[in-house]
């Protein structure tokens, strides 16, 4: 592996001021990315799933640099972004790219499609009028559009098409790296089986590297190769996915797993793990590990030691201390 | 035995751009302590289905043109305005998909669960408020006494529906409609709140009309499902007749459509691709002469577009709208 990551990034943090009281004085800080880090080669996926309030929007906005890192660095094929301006940032924004949840808010309805999809051709000086008609035209036709609607304003696409649409506007200007934040998540089924494909495609041609983020499971098993588990800001595991989804080593993924409903009545799982609770806010997280206070496995410890990141098997990284380096990784006995 | 006779059940929304048939002759019996799911995508009636039980269509958009619901051997399409309110909340009641839009922001939680109390059991506000605090307990709110008296922005969105849950049972109903009560939901949540539900189902007498468009969910709690597709019932089944044998090529692309948690879509290494269900859901001003689903249908054929297939009972208790199950059998073999 001599080849750079396409995007890396390194501890990175996202804190938000909470500013309350007569005089707005800063109050509290929501963490919500908390140290961060991980990389993506060209091809290849990474998934973040979480569920709310997790940060891992937050991460999708800050590699884009849509927000300011608080701490940390960002690598965009090897050069570090961390500290550019809007302005040094510009001739790099052409790498990374992003589709968002929902193409409707995101795109404005007073232009036409043709001329969206456009847009980033012009702006980054890559192709003008009739050149530029071409490209999209051709942008249409590969993200299964057809040409003829480049006339058309978005109001007069269906969900699915207006996500081919954001996925074509995307793609206009050759990037290395997609963040698609719950790119799938508003649409039904049958249509984000179609997206699904069509990025799979995508990929697989131009050799993306995409950093997706949703809180699906089925999707995330699906599309990505590696997979980040975040709570609370922090990513509580990282793997590969079959390694995720058949050996989940956190409790939490363990817990997210057996908590989502499986589309199939003869496999009700006799045992369904059901965490107590709810999320705790990011702004006062628990002490030491975040997921100590739902979590079925905790010792005394767990209250004052935050885990550390490490990489317990060959490409499995986990963070939670009954799972120390060199450690069993059988299934864990609760102590609740 | 049931409980709630559905009948060629037809609501229609009368709009700018025509007549949208948004409910197109559904019909389906819901029985005694049962959990029926009805399943399908956005646009598809299963909402407008639980609404018109309830009687709750707008009347400056839409109504109920034609067939009829029997609640316990009573007509509800004909009652009055006034009878109707008797029942909703007290024999039938619904939770909703969002519980902040639906819980009135100024109001106790109290206040809300003891007024739909006082309203059908005619009790005393304070015997309500007692009643009231039975309830959050029972959908195991902790410290419920101090929760009545707050209000529906102090508390999480699981502990929302939650509440939602408590006001729904409050009067004891025989049927409880949830429509998508867990979609808004993050997954840990909704795992509390299906497992919550399923036990509270043991506890109570009521039968249960699931409304979801998420096929594990059918899975997880349904007995028997009913799939809609524009307007129109394709297919009904036990749960688990459905997911072993769909008939309808609808039912059938939607499940092989699903990117499963359960297992690994591999093929030769390479990620496998997605069965795509091609193109969209029709518009309902159309008029749609045949299959609905047959523009998108990999086995249709001239007859799918011409004639509107008839529900045939072509395996035991498993009803299929489509001219060629026969093929649909044949390909999943």
């Amino acid at each position: 592996m001599s080849e750079k990551p396409s995007l890396e990034v390194r501890n990175l943090k996202k804190h938000f001021p909470l500013h309350g009281g007569l005089l707005q004085r800063q109050t509290g800080t929501v963490r919500a990315v908390d140290g961060v880090s991980f990389s993506i080669r060209r091809g290849e996926t990474l998934g973040v799933v979480g569920e709310s309030g997790c940060g891992k929007s937050t991460v999708g906005k800050t590699v884009l640099k849509l927000l300011e890192p608080t701490a940390g660095e960002i690598l965009l094929d090897g050069v570090n972004v961390t500290d550019f301006s809007p302005g040094q940032m510009w001739s790099h924004r052409r790498q990374i790219q992003t589709v968002f949840q929902d193409p409707y808010s995101s795109m404005n309805p007073r232009m036409r499609a043709g001329d969206i999809v456009g847009e980033p051709l012009e702006n980054f000086g890559l192709a003008h009028g009739k050149e530029r008609d071409e490209q999209v035209a051709a942008l249409f036709q590969r993200v299964g559009l057809r040409p003829e609607n480049m006339r058309k304003f978005t109001h007069e696409f269906s969900g699915g098409q207006r996500q081919r649409l954001g996925i074509a506007k995307a793609l206009s200007v050759n990037p290395e790296v997609i963040v698609a934040d719950e790119p799938v998540s508003a649409l039904d089924v049958s249509v984000q089986a179609q997206v699904l494909n069509l990025m799979i495609d995508l990929q697989e041609e131009y050799r993306l590297a995409y950093l997706f983020i949703s809180h699906d499971l089925g999707v995330m098993r699906h599309i990505s190769h590696r997979i980040a588990v975040m709570y609370l800001g922090r990513v509580v595991e990282l793997t590969d996915k079959r390694s995720l989804f058949t050996r989940p080593l956190h409790p939490y993924t363990e817990a997210l797993l057996s908590a989502a409903p499986v589309p199939d009545p003869t496999k009700k799982r006799a045992q369904r793990i059901i965490l107590p609770g709810d999320v705790a806010s990011p702004a006062k997280p628990p002490s030491g590990c975040h997921f100590h206070t739902r979590c079925p496995y905790a010792i005394a410890e767990c209250k004052t030691i935050d885990p550390a990141l490490l990489e317990v098997a060959p490409g499995h990284q986990v963070a939670c201390i009954r799972r120390p380096l060199g450690g069993d990784l059988a299934p864990l006995t609760p102590t609740v | 035995m049931s409980i709630l006779q559905v009948r060629d059940l037809a609501t229609h929304f009368f709009t700018q751009d025509g007549v949208a048939r948004a409910v197109d002759g559904v019909s389906f019996d819901l029985n005694h302590r049962e959990t029926l799911a009805i399943v399908g995508e956005s646009g598809c009636g299963k909402s407008v289905t639980a609404l018109s039980i309830l009687r709750l269509i707008q009347a400056e958009t839409g109504r109920i043109v034609g067939g009829s619901i029997k609640f316990e051997g009573r007509e509800l399409t004909t009652l009055t305005e006034e009878e109707m309110r008797g029942i909703r909340g007290h024999d039938i009641s619904m939770i909703f998909q969002e519980p902040m839009t639906s819980l009135n922001p100024v109001l106790t939680i109290g206040t809300q669960i003891a007024e739909n109390v006082v309203r059908h059991m005619g009790v005393s506000w304070k015997e309500a408020l007692d009643r009231s605090q039975e309830m959050l307990e029972l959908v195991k709110i902790s410290d419920a006494r101090r929760r009545l008296d707050e209000y529906p922005h102090q508390l999480s969105g699981g502990m929302r529906q939650r509440v939602m849950i408590a006001i729904a049972l409050s009067c004891n109903p025989r049927v409880l409609i949830a429509d998508e009560p867990t979609t808004a939901l993050d997954v840990t949540i909704q795992a509390q709140i299906l497992d919550l539900m399923l036990e509270l189902k043991e506890k109570i007498d009521a039968a249960i009309i699931m409304i979801t468009h998420d096929l594990g969910v059918v899975a997880e709690t349904a007995q028997r499902v009913v799939v809609m597709y524009a307007g129109r019932k394709v297919e009904e089944a036990t749960v688990e007749e459905l997911f072993a044998v769909p008939l309808h090529p609808y039912t059938r692309g939607l499940m092989r459509a699903i990117p499963r948690l359960d297992v690994d879509a591999e093929d030769q290494g390479r990620r496998a691709r997605l069965q795509e269900i091609p193109g969209m859901v029709p518009v309902l001003t159309q008029v749609i002469t045949g299959c609905a689903f047959a523009p998108r249908c990999p086995f249709a054929t001239a007859q799918c577009s011409a004639e509107r297939p008839p529900l045939i009972e072509s395996r035991p208790g498993h009803l299929a709208a489509c001219w060629h199950t026969d093929k649909v059998l044949e390909a999943a073999a």
